[in-house]
C-alpha cells in the first residue's frame, strides 16, 4: 500500500479546516448561558429552555448557575443601581471568551423606565455583543440574537474577545 | 361604624369610608380599629401634595395613608395623618401590625418620614448610600433627557414649589 | 467593589450548639445573583452548622421606581407601566389599576368586558400557578415539572396573542373595559384548552404528589400558623394553606366573580404541601370559572361609551369631526379625574393585589402605590424558615412565591 492511494483509502473521512475555524465551530455551537434573569425578560428566557423553543437544539441547555462555568451572560431584564455592582461583578468572574446578550427593551436602553431607579442600559457596565429588542422579546426573538451570535463566535475564530 | 375618639374628620370617598386623626394618635386608632376586627392589614403609604392644583390644598404636604380591612364584617377603613414638611416624624406602628416594618422604611427611604419606635429604620428598595428620597414631588423623575419628547425641559428639573 | 453595609440590629447571639466542639455562627450570603431565589432576593442567613438561626432579606435589586413614573405618565399611557411590577399576574395588575380609575371616575364596565376581564384573569391565575410549580419543582430536583409546566403556559401565551397581539405584559385590561374583542379562533382554542388542561394538572399531580421525594421535601416545612399568617400580614396561599378562609374573590367580589360557581381551596396544613395543595387545587377552580364565564358570557360592547374616556373607533375619524376632536384630547392630554383617591384589589396568585390612586384633578396621578402581595409575603420567610435547615429554605422561597418585581416595584 503505497502513500499515493490513501486519498481512494481514505476518501471522505477526513477534513481538513483551519484551526480558528474548528475552534470557532466549537465555541458557538456550545454556548452556556449563566441565569441572569433580572424580571420579565427571565420568564420568556425560562421560556426557550422549555420544551416549545427548546434552545437546547443549539448547544444552550446547560444554563449554568456559576459564572464561572458559563459563557454567555443573557442580561434579562431591568438593572438597578443596586444591582448594578452585583453585575458587573458577576461579569468579571466570567472566564473568557465571554459574550454578552441584552435581552430586552430595559436592558438595552432603559426601557419604558426612564428615571432615576434603573441603569439606562446595561452597555454601561458591560460590553454588549447583541442586542435583542422586545418588551419582552418573544422567545424566537431571543434565539435569533442567540444565533446572530453564533455566527460572530464562528468569526471570531481564535482570539478571545470579538 | 361609630367612629373611634380622636378623630378629627371622617367621610366617604368613591365608595371608601375614611378616617383623620393626628398623628401623635396613630397608634391609638390602629389599636383600637385592630380591637374592634380590623385585623388584616392592606398598605400604608404616603402621598406628598407639594405644588397641588387643588383650590382648597390639603393641611399638610404629607399625607400618610393607612388601608385595613375588618376580617368578620369586610368593611375596609382608611386613616390618613397629615405630617408637616417642616417636621417629618410620625410614630412607628408596627408593634401592633408587624407588616407595618417594611411599609414604614419603605416610606422612609422614598419620602423621608421618620417613623419613631421603629428598631431598624433605613433604606430598604435603594442602595443604603443613596442621597434624597425620590418620590417627593421636589425630586426629579430623573434618567437621560430624551430628545422631541414633549416632556423633554419639564421631567430633568423638579417641579416649582408651591 | 461597592459592599452593602451589614444592617444594624441583626443580633447573633446565640451561642451555637456545637459551640462545645468549636463551632461557631457562620453568616452566608445568598444571592442576588442565585438560581433558587426567584429573582433577584439577597438573603443574609446566619448558619449554626445546616440550621438556620438568623434571616434577613434584602430587596430592592430590582426597584425600578414604578410609582414614580405613573405620576409622570397620563392615565392611559400609565396602563403599559401597571404590567410589569408582578410580571408574573400582569393582567392583575391591569385590572387593580383599571378599577381604581373607574372608581375615581364612578363608571362601570359593560358586562360583556367584565366576562372577558375574569377570563383572561383566570387564564393569567394558570400560567402564574405553572410558572411557580414549574420553577418550584425544578429547584427541588423534579426537572421534568418545569417542562410540563412551560409546554402548557405556552398554550396560555398563544391565548393571550390571539386576543391582544402580545405573549406577556398584554395591556388587555385597561380602564373603560377592555383592549379588544374576543375572535372566533380564541374560543376554539379556549375550548380545547380547557378540554385538556385538566388531564395536564392530572399529570403534574401524579409526579408531585404522592411522590416520596417531594412530600418529604415539603410536608412540616416552612409552618406557619394561621394566627402568625394574618399577624404577618400574608395573604393568598401562604393564608389559605394555613386554613383561613379568605380570598378577594368571596369577600369583596369584584367584575362580576359573584356569579360565578367556585370553591376557595384551603389547607390546615399550614406547610409547603398544604400551599402546593391549595395552589393545585386553585388552578382547577380557575378552569372552572373560565368554563362558565365562556359559556355565560353575554354579548355587548367590551368598552364603555364615553368619548372622553376612549378613543372613538377608527372608521368614525373619516366622518366625523367630534369624533377627531375626542382622539386628539385623549392622546394629547388625557382625561383628568375628579380629585379624590380610591383602592381597588384584586386576587392575584400571590394574594392581596391592590392599586391606590390618589387624583388631583389633572391628566396625571398624584400618587400611584401599588399594594404588593409579595412585598408582605416576604415579610413571613423569616417566621417559617427560622429553626430549619439550609436546604429547607429553598423550599420556603419557593413556597412564598414571591415575584421580586413586585416586592420592589
Amino acid at each position: 500500500m503505497g502513500l499515493d492511494q490513501l486519498p481512494d483509502i481514505l476518501g471522505d473521512n477526513i477534513i481538513t479546516t483551519s484551526l480558528g475555524k474548528l475552534v470557532g465551530w466549537g465555541r458557538a455551537n456550545s454556548v452556556w448561558p449563566a441565569q441572569f434573569g433580572l424580571a420579565c425578560c427571565a420568564i420568556e428566557m425560562i421560556t426557550i429552555a422549555g420544551p416549545r423553543y427548546d434552545v437546547g437544539r443549539f448547544g444552550s441547555e446547560a444554563m449554568r448557575a456559576s459564572p464561572r462555568q458559563s459563557d454567555l451572560m443573557i442580561v434579562s431584564g431591568r438593572v438597578s443601581q443596586k444591582m448594578a455592582p452585583v453585575l458587573r461583578q458577576i461579569y468579571d468572574q466570567m472566564p473568557d471568551p465571554k459574550w454578552v446578550i441584552s435581552m430586552g427593551a430595559c436592558a438595552s436602553t432603559g426601557g419604558v423606565f426612564n428615571n432615576y431607579a434603573l441603569v439606562q442600559g446595561v452597555d454601561k457596565l458591560v460590553p454588549v455583543d447583541v442586542y435583542v429588542p422586545g418588551c419582552p422579546p418573544r422567545p424566537e426573538d431571543l434565539i435569533n440574537g442567540l444565533m446572530i451570535l453564533q455566527e460572530r463566535i464562528k468569526a471570531q475564530g481564535l482570539r478571545l474577545s470579538l | 361604624m361609630k367612629p373611634p375618639k380622636n378623630v378629627l374628620a371622617s367621610g366617604r370617598t368613591n365608595g371608601d369610608d375614611w378616617i383623620e386623626v393626628a398623628p401623635a394618635q396613630l397608634p391609638t386608632i390602629l389599636t383600637e380599629l385592630k380591637a374592634r376586627g380590623f385585623r388584616s392589614w392592606s398598605f400604608m403609604t404616603c402621598v406628598d401634595h407639594l405644588g397641588t392644583p387643588l383650590v382648597v390644598p390639603p393641611k399638610e404636604r404629607f399625607e400618610l395613608v393607612y388601608q385595613l380591612r375588618n376580617m368578620e364584617t369586610r368593611e375596609q377603613i382608611r386613616v390618613r395623618a397629615f405630617v408637616p414638611a417642616s417636621d417629618p416624624v410620625a410614630p412607628s406602628v408596627q408593634e401592633i401590625f408587624a407588616p407595618a416594618n417594611w411599609d414604614e422604611r419603605e416610606t422612609w427611604d422614598l419620602f423621608g418620614i421618620r417613623f419613631e419606635g421603629h428598631p431598624d429604620l433605613r433604606r430598604i428598595l435603594l442602595p443604603d448610600e443613596w442621597v434624597g428620597h425620590p418620590l417627593r414631588r421636589d425630586h426629579p423623575v430623573g434618567g437621560e433627557p430624551v430628545e422631541f419628547s414633549d416632556d423633554h425641559q419639564s421631567w430633568q428639573t423638579a417641579p416649582a414649589e408651591a | 467593589m461597592r459592599t452593602d453595609t451589614e444592617p444594624q440590629g441583626m443580633a447573633i447571639t446565640r451561642e451555637s450548639d456545637s459551640a462545645h466542639l468549636g463551632g461557631d455562627i457562620m453568616t452566608v450570603n445568598f444571592g442576588p445573583h442565585h438560581p433558587s431565589t426567584h429573582g433577584v432576593l439577597r438573603l443574609v442567613v446566619d448558619l449554626d452548622g445546616e440550621r438556620v438561626v438568623g434571616l434577613k432579606p434584602h430587596i430592592g435589586y430590582l426597584h425600578t421606581g414604578i410609582e414614580k413614573q405613573m405620576e409622570s405618565l397620563r392615565y392611559q399611557q400609565a396602563v403599559v407601566a401597571t404590567d410589569r411590577h408582578d410580571y408574573l399576574s400582569p393582567l392583575f395588575n391591569n385590572l387593580a389599576y383599571a378599577l381604581a380609575v373607574e372608581k375615581l371616575m364612578a363608571i362601570e364596565v359593560p358586562p360583556r368586558a367584565q366576562a372577558l376581564r375574569v377570563i383572561m384573569c383566570e387564564l393569567c391565575r394558570l400560567s402564574s400557578h405553572m410558572v411557580w410549580l414549574g420553577t418550584s419543582g425544578l429547584e427541588l430536583g423534579a426537572m421534568s415539572m418545569l417542562m410540563y409546566c412551560f409546554r402548557d403556559r405556552d398554550r396560555v401565551m398563544d391565548l393571550n396573542e390571539e386576543i391582544s397581539g402580545f405573549r406577556m405584559h398584554t395591556s388587555y385590561i385597561r380602564p373603560g373595559g377592555v383592549m379588544a374583542d374576543a375572535t372566533d379562533n380564541f374560543w376554539t382554542l379556549l375550548e380545547r384548552f380547557c378540554q385538556d388542561m385538566p388531564g395536564n394538572i392530572d399529570e403534574y399531580e401524579n409526579v408531585l404528589t404522592s411522590n416520596p421525594i417531594w412530600r418529604a421535601r415539603t410536608i412540616g416545612i416552612g409552618l406557619l400558623a394561621p394566627e402568625d399568617a394574618i399577624a404577618l400580614g400574608a395573604t393568598g396561599p401562604m393564608l389559605r394553606g394555613s386554613g383561613v378562609d379568605w380570598d378577594l374573590r368571596k369577600v369583596a367580589p369584584y367584575s362580576g366573580y359573584e356569579k360565578y360557581d367556585f370553591e376557595v381551596p384551603l389547607s390546615d396544613a399550614g406547610d409547603c404541601y398544604g400551599r402546593y395543595l391549595v395552589r393545585v387545587a386553585e388552578m382547577r377552580e380557575s378552569l372552572k370559572i373560565i368554563s362558565q364565564a365562556a359559556r355565560q358570557i353575554p354579548g355587548g360592547p367590551v368598552n364603555v361609551d364615553d368619548r372622553k374616556l376612549l378613543s372613538p373607533p377608527r372608521e368614525e375619524l373619516e366622518t366625523s369631526m367630534e369624533a377627531v376632536i375626542h382622539h386628539f384630547k385623549i392622546v394629547t392630554e388625557g382625561y383628568s379625574p375628579p380629585a379624590g383617591d380610591a383602592y381597588a384589589v384584586v386576587e392575584s396568585p400571590r394574594g392581596e393585589s391592590g392599586c391606590y390612586l390618589v387624583s388631583d384633578g389633572t391628566h396625571k396621578p398624584r400618587r400611584a402605590k401599588f399594594r404588593s402581595a409579595s412585598f408582605v409575603n416576604l415579610q413571613a420567610l423569616e417566621k417559617m424558615a427560622l429553626g430549619g435547615m439550609v436546604a429547607d429554605m429553598i423550599a420556603i422561597i419557593g413556597t412564598a412565591d414571591a415575584v421580586l418585581g413586585d416586592v420592589d416595584r
